[in-house]
């Protein structure tokens, strides 16, 4: 512990702490620019220059270290003359223009840094040095003239998100923001992830859909969890007068740092599908619209008409547990159909309960990847479709990861990682052998014949090979790909390896909510075949081609969903769906976390969640739709699940 | 004691200031009982007294050589020179002309407009006013008061305004400090 004041008031405080840290700890607050809690500290705004008795000039007190005895004061008229010339600087370099600016007012910590100051005008004049603006990307703008510098955007590319897109070109006051050292950010490596766009302090990065559509100040905040994939990030809904305006990470979540990846922030906000307006049902050849009280007369109608054997019925994993339970109680339970499932081919979440009955406990959480020092990634997309667990690995410096990879389509993770072996198909068992045999033994006999069948490149795989006995934290992740039924005694032989060499195993369950679903009992990944009557909850799922063409061939197709689409088009009775952020529900995530999404926005009268609709019906059959998902989600989960978590209330 | 005097005029800017002093409401009525409202856009009166007034108040930038004498004759004729508004303060919307240069906008607004035809002229007519580098009032005379704002809420300027009136010099901070 080291001891110190700050402004006079003693603190002790642990070694290795800065002094922005320790004037924080001590309750005093300190103007900053280029700082963020996230990143590490940079020290390029001078903002938060502080006093310390004893040393030659003002210091940066992000990046000084805090020392035994220090005597540190914020706020002394040194530090406040200090502080309103690097604003007076910072503003006369480039547009600094509030008033024709989007992010103004609350969005801007340049601006909320000159109002803390007092700094009612500029004593230096602005530069009107013009600066190119890069509007090449679909999803943001980059203003050059609205820059500042301090690179936050640069450093959450590289620390944070791992893809090294952002950099800066020339030097001093000419010094601008490029991607790829001098390629247009629409033509660049750019992952579209929009975290940069998420730190920026000033209007240098925005976004293209919510620009213009209103200040932090007029937007509402909604708490929510993303419903893209099932990593289980936190999001924060922006929304106006009903309408979706944006998307930001959740900077307050532990989860990585608060990140999101392009699902999950732009595309919903992208979402330009017509939505299902009224109940609609096909007569004389075409789509009329009714009432929801015939149209669930009908649909009532038809399903006390046939058997259970007649019926199919599929749910979206994107809807919230509440809606999963209903459809599992309403169908599985109470009609006793032939078929209740999940939309999809990943059957991921039912293979990882089926192992739990072997081994128990045996997933780790997401978690695990920040000491991981070696992935072993089996049929894994961590660059399409869990793109924020990847960023998790990519951030990782190119020594700092061994990584092995079998995936059956080649993806340019491995790029960032010198130490690699990587095979592109659908076999992983030789793979694992050979790890096997190397942690054991330290070599192998068959080294060679396995890298020539493998087709994988000798000189990295022998590297790789070598440094295996020295990893401390491998952990294995289970894609889609292999974590399959039909793979289910080669993954037990792969736990029990990963067991005895210490490893942890994770398991990326699918879709959003695949994990509830297939422990609420709900059916994944089944064979999509023709019934006399289909009842499709599709809500605002996207397309699924098994699905709809055994939906074509189908006789009666009750269709319920959000967006007039394929579908839709095929339907004989249309009911309009809310979509997610019109309905609060929960979620629960790959790793165990239960995430709520509350509700950001209205939807119209007519638009009905799964859980009405069901409800209703359940009503005109006298039947009971009651069921505690909570209760069975926890007996379940207690019963199976995974080594820290799990369910939180 | 006599009530002390003011003056306002605009230069590069949009009047929006001046709007917004209007929308102080009734108590421009209490306003006027504190000050004489002398020359301003708005009133019968167009030049400051010439042996001058206790108030000048200044709205918009400096954009051309007729802006650059009116703000120099209320400095010449006024005790306190208020810069009202993100124009007068900064430079503001008209300043946005120095990034691309006073004679391209010219260019662009006379002759490469889509409305306009090959008989477009950049005006030349000697008795016009020289566009310059758009600058704030500080830039060319000295100024006592900031009040930046786009515009600046009227109860910003009413506090100001009454704080001049009873003698005392107005602290511009985090209170009436709105940019935008």
């Amino acid at each position: 512990m080291i001891k110190l004041t700050v402004n006079n008031l003693p603190v002790e405080i642990e070694s290795g702490t800065t002094v922005l840290e320790a004037v924080q700890l001590a309750g005093f607050n300190v103007p900053t620019l280029c700082h963020h809690p996230k990143l590490k500290p940079y020290g390029s705004c001078r903002l938060c220059l502080v006093e310390i008795e004893g040393a030659r000039t003002l210091q940066p007190s992000c990046t000084v270290p805090a020392t035994e005895g220090m005597k540190i004061h914020t706020d002394t008229e040194k530090t406040k003359a200090a502080r309103r010339f690097v604003l007076s600087m910072l503003f006369s370099e480039r547009n600094h223009f509030c008033m024709y600016c989007q992010s103004t007012d609350g969005d801007c910590d340049l601006q909320l840094a000159a109002y803390d100051q007092d700094l009612n005008h500029w004593p230096i004049t602005p530069a009107y040095q013009p600066f190119y603006v890069d509007t090449s990307h679909p999803d943001f703008v980059l203003d050059n003239n609205r820059c500042i510098l301090c690179r936050r955007c640069v450093r959450t590319c590289a620390e944070l998100v791992g893809n090294h897109t952002l950099s800066l070109e020339e030097r001093g006051s000419a010094s601008i923001l490029v991607a790829d050292n001098g390629v247009l950010l629409g033509e660049s490596t750019c992952i579209s992830c929009g975290n940069c766009v998420q730190v920026c302090p000033t209007g240098a990065l925005f976004d293209r859909r919510s620009m213009y559509q209103g200040r932090k100040t007029d937007l509402t905040h909604t708490q929510s969890v993303c419903m893209d994939c099932s990593a289980g990030c936190q999001r924060v809904i922006k929304t106006r007068n009903n309408r979706l305006v944006g998307i930001d990470g959740d900077e307050t979540s532990t989860f990585v740092d608060g990140m999101l990846c392009e699902l999950g922030r732009y595309a919903p906000v992208a979402e330009d599908r017509t939505r299902v307006m009224y109940p609609m049902i096909r007569r004389n050849g075409g789509l009329q619209p009714i009432t929801w009280e015939e149209a669930l007369s009908v649909v009532s109608t038809q399903l006390k008409a046939h058997g259970s054997e007649d019926i199919k019925a599929y749910i979206s994993g994107r809807q919230s547990i509440e809606n999963l339970s209903a459809f599992q109680t309403f169908f599985n339970e109470n009609f006793k159909v032939a078929q209740a499932g999940l939309f999809g081919k990943d059957e991921s979440a039912a293979v990882s309960i089926a192992l739990a009955r072997e081994f128990g406990a045996f997933e780790s959480t997401l978690d695990a990847l920040t000491d991981a020092d070696a992935a072993i990634i089996l049929g894994a997309d961590l660059v399409h479709k869990h793109q924020v667990p990847g960023f998790m690995l990519k951030r990782k410096s190119s020594e700092e990861l061994n990584l092995v990879m079998v995936t059956e389509e080649e993806n340019n993770l491995a790029r960032h990682f010198t130490n690699r072996l990587v095979k592109v198909g659908n076999n992983f068992e030789q793979i694992i052998d050979l790890l096997a045999c190397y942690q054991a033994h330290g070599e192998c006999e068959q080294t060679d014949e396995i890298i020539a069948n493998e087709g994988l490149r000798a000189h990295r795989a022998y590297r790789l090979l070598a440094s295996i006995q020295s990893w401390q934290n491998p952990v294995v992740i289970i894609g889609d790909e292999f974590a399959k039924f039909e793979n289910l005694e080669s993954l037990k032989k792969l736990i029990r390896y990963a067991q005895e060499v210490g490893a942890k195993v994770i398991i990326l369950k699918g879709e959003t909510n695949s994990f509830a679903a297939s422990l609420l009992g709900l059916e994944l990944n089944p064979k999509f075949e023709s019934s006399p009557v289909a009842f499709y909850a599709l809500g605002d799922h996207h397309f699924c081609s098994d699905a709809l063409e055994a939906l074509k061939k189908s006789e009666f197709k009750i269709v319920h969903t959000s967006y007039m689409d394929a579908y839709a088009e095929e339907a004989d009775i249309i009911l309009p769906a809310k979509i997610w952020a019109e309905e609060e529900g929960h979620y629960l995530s790959t790793d165990g976390h239960l995430g709520i999404n509350h509700q950001a926005l209205t939807a119209s009268e007519v638009q009905r969640s799964v859980s009405d609709v069901l409800s209703s019906l359940s009503e005109k059959s006298g039947l009971s739709l009651q069921s505690d998902w909570q209760a069975g989600l926890t007996e379940k989960v207690s019963s199976i699940v995974m080594a820290e978590p799990a369910v939180d209330f | 004691m006599a009530k002390p005097k003011v003056a306002s005029d605009w230069l590069a800017g949009c009047a929006g200031c001046h709007m917004s002093f209007l929308d102080m409401d009734e108590r421009i009525i209490e306003l006027t009982k504190l000050v004489d409202l002398r020359a301003t856009p708005i009133t019968d009166l167009k030049e400051p007294d010439i042996d001058g007034v206790d108030v000048g108040i200044l709205e918009g930038g400096i954009s051309n050589s007729h802006n650059e004498e009116v703000a120099i004759r209320m400095r010449e004729r006024c005790k306190i020179l208020v810069a009202l508004g993100d124009c007068a303060v900064f430079g503001g919307v008209p300043a946005m002309r120095n990034f691309a240069g006073a004679d391209e906008a010219l260019k662009r607004a006379y002759i490469e407009t889509e409305s306009t035809d090959e008989s477009g002229k950049i005006p030349d007519d000697p008795e016009l006013a020289v566009p310059q580098h758009v600058r704030p009032i500080d830039d060319v005379v000295k100024v006592d008061v900031y009040l930046p704002g786009c515009a600046p809420h009227a109860d910003a300027i009413f506090y100001v305004l009454a704080e001049l009136a009873q003698g005392r010099m107005p602290e511009v901070n985090k209170l009436t400090n709105d940019w935008h």
